[in-house]
């Protein structure tokens, strides 16, 4: 029995060195992110699952190229959202992000009343919509922070963009959001439907 | 920043937290299976797929586990298959890992474990789409894919009741026989076939038989002494690849017991109410 769990860069480093085990345990503590950020960018599962697994494996044959002591999560992701972009660029349907909210997450620490939580459902739905009427670029960006809480690097690894445009990118895509909530059909009327959620201290 | 701007990204994160993403496939036991059956983590891997169908069988390694370099290629795709199947195989990972590691025929992809398709089309006893493609006669047929046909020596079965040929899916084009049920040859509820046979040359990618979840049993056999599977004790599923490479759960159907086996660069698939014995007989004479 092992004492401890291997930390990433002791994982890593096995792996480096073909201890395939290793590497299955990487896998499994980034396959979440990974098929995630797939999804995010490819757009469908199946083409998410192709992704996150083909850039496992190419990821695999590239680690003796991957410099010792760099983080290991935006190289990943750099390639894993390759392969999600080449899927999506071969020509599949537009279904983005079919994303659903879950109805038993309140997100504050009291338990909201019954109406609380289905008006904050209601909102979540509105502003889900919104990102989803939004440019691939837009939403891409914003759901790489907010969906799959991304750093700054690996948004930049994610999304193939240099680190110091994310900001812009992200503040865009923002500033786009809030236009499209307040369009018709948007929002509430061009108040931000979300400002009275409950927490919102994350 | 202003507080409407905080309010936004506070309501965005407060969403992100609330989605539903779908469920994360096992891809740790697949991309393991992959990487320790792969030739040994060598300054390149493999890239052309014409190398590696030219490749001569070398049992030592997995050359024909399916790689899939140059997947933009694949608008002219493939046709996908999910084989699914509930879950005798997987009850302890050590199983799940070995038979992950095993499965695996030149164009047929594995993975072991995860839900069935969400939609099936074709349930026992109602007439099906066999995905099939246009139908032709054998001689045909010949002539308008890239490989030899083989066809069963056994006794009534070297010609086939219908021939259909597909010259684009997947690439390299297929073609299914079918036969009529007959006497030895009981109708299949998932076909009405007596039996159908699928041959196309199997590309490392995109995978023919994508994914296998497996509930029945799978039996590796030797088919001409070349590897072979055979799927039976519960219906799978398997799920076409369209000509677009999109992977069309729609196209869903349940399938019953069922033999995939390569030769030469070909892989082959024979569907029918038959016995493994009787499957390989059938099998073992295609000429």
């Amino acid at each position: 029995m092992e004492g401890r769990p291997l930390d990433e860069q002791e994982l890593v480093e096995r792996a480096r060195e073909g201890d395939a085990r290793a590497y299955e345990a990487l896998v499994r503590r980034y396959q979440d992110l990974a098929f995630r950020t797939a999804y995010v960018i490819a757009g469908g599962a199946a083409d998410a699952e192709d992704a996150a697994q083909e850039g496992f494996v190419k990821a695999w044959y590239a680690l003796p190229r991957f410099r010792a002591g760099a983080p290991f999560r935006p190289w990943l992701l750099a390639i894993v959202a390759n392969e999600a972009r080449n899927r999506r660029r071969s020509g599949r349907r537009q279904d983005d992000l079919a994303l659903r909210v879950a109805e038993d997450r309140p997100s504050g620490d009291a338990a909201p009343s019954p109406e609380a939580a289905a008006l904050a459902g209601e909102q979540r739905r509105l502003l889900l919509a919104a990102v989803g009427r939004l440019g691939e670029a837009d939403r891409q960006v914003i759901a790489c922070r907010y969906f799959l809480e991304l750093s700054e690097a690996e948004m930049a690894a994610a999304l193939g963009c240099r680190r110091g445009t994310v900001k812009s990118r992200l503040s865009r895509a923002l500033s786009r959001l809030r236009a499209a909530m307040a369009e018709p059909g948007g929002g509430a009327g061009g108040q931000l439907p979300m400002t009275r959620l409950p927490g919102g201290d994350r | 920043m202003s507080q409407r701007e905080l309010d936004l990204e506070r309501a965005l994160a407060d969403l992100g937290a609330s989605l539903q993403f779908p469920p994360t496939p096992d891809l740790a036991a697949t991309v393991t299976a992959r990487v320790e059956e792969s030739p040994a983590r060598a300054t390149t891997r493999p890239r052309s797929t014409g190398r590696l169908l030219r490749r001569p069988h070398d049992p030592s390694r997995m050359w024909w586990w399916p790689r899939r370099a140059g997947w933009r290629r694949l608008a002219v795709a493939g046709l996908a298959v999910v084989l699914l199947a509930a879950a005798v195989l997987i009850a302890s990972p050590g199983t799940r890992e070995a038979v992950a590691r095993r499965l695996g025929l030149r164009g047929v992809g594995v993975r072991i474990g995860g839900p069935p398709p969400p939609t099936v089309t074709t349930t026992p006893g109602t007439r099906l789409d066999l995905g099939l493609g246009e139908r032709v006669t054998l001689a045909g047929a010949r002539r308008r894919v890239g490989f030899p046909i083989l066809v069963p020596a056994a006794a009534g079965l070297d010609r086939p009741d219908a021939v259909f040929v597909d010259e684009a899916v997947p690439a390299g084009g297929r073609v299914d026989l079918v036969y009529r049920a007959r006497t030895g040859l009981p109708a299949s509820p998932f076909t009405d076939a007596g039996l159908l046979i699928t041959e196309f040359r199997g590309q490392p990618t995109p995978e023919f038989l994508k994914k296998v979840t497996v509930m029945g049993v799978v039996q590796e056999v030797t088919v001409g002494g070349e590897p072979g599977y055979w799927f039976s004790g519960a219906p799978h599923f398997f799920t076409y690849r369209d000509a677009r490479g999109d992977l069309r759960e729609e196209q869903t159907r349940l399938a019953g017991n069922t033999l995939i086996w390569q030769r030469g660069d070909l892989t082959l698939r024979l569907e029918g109410e038959l016995s493994k014995e009787e499957a390989l007989r059938i099998a073992e004479s295609m000429r």
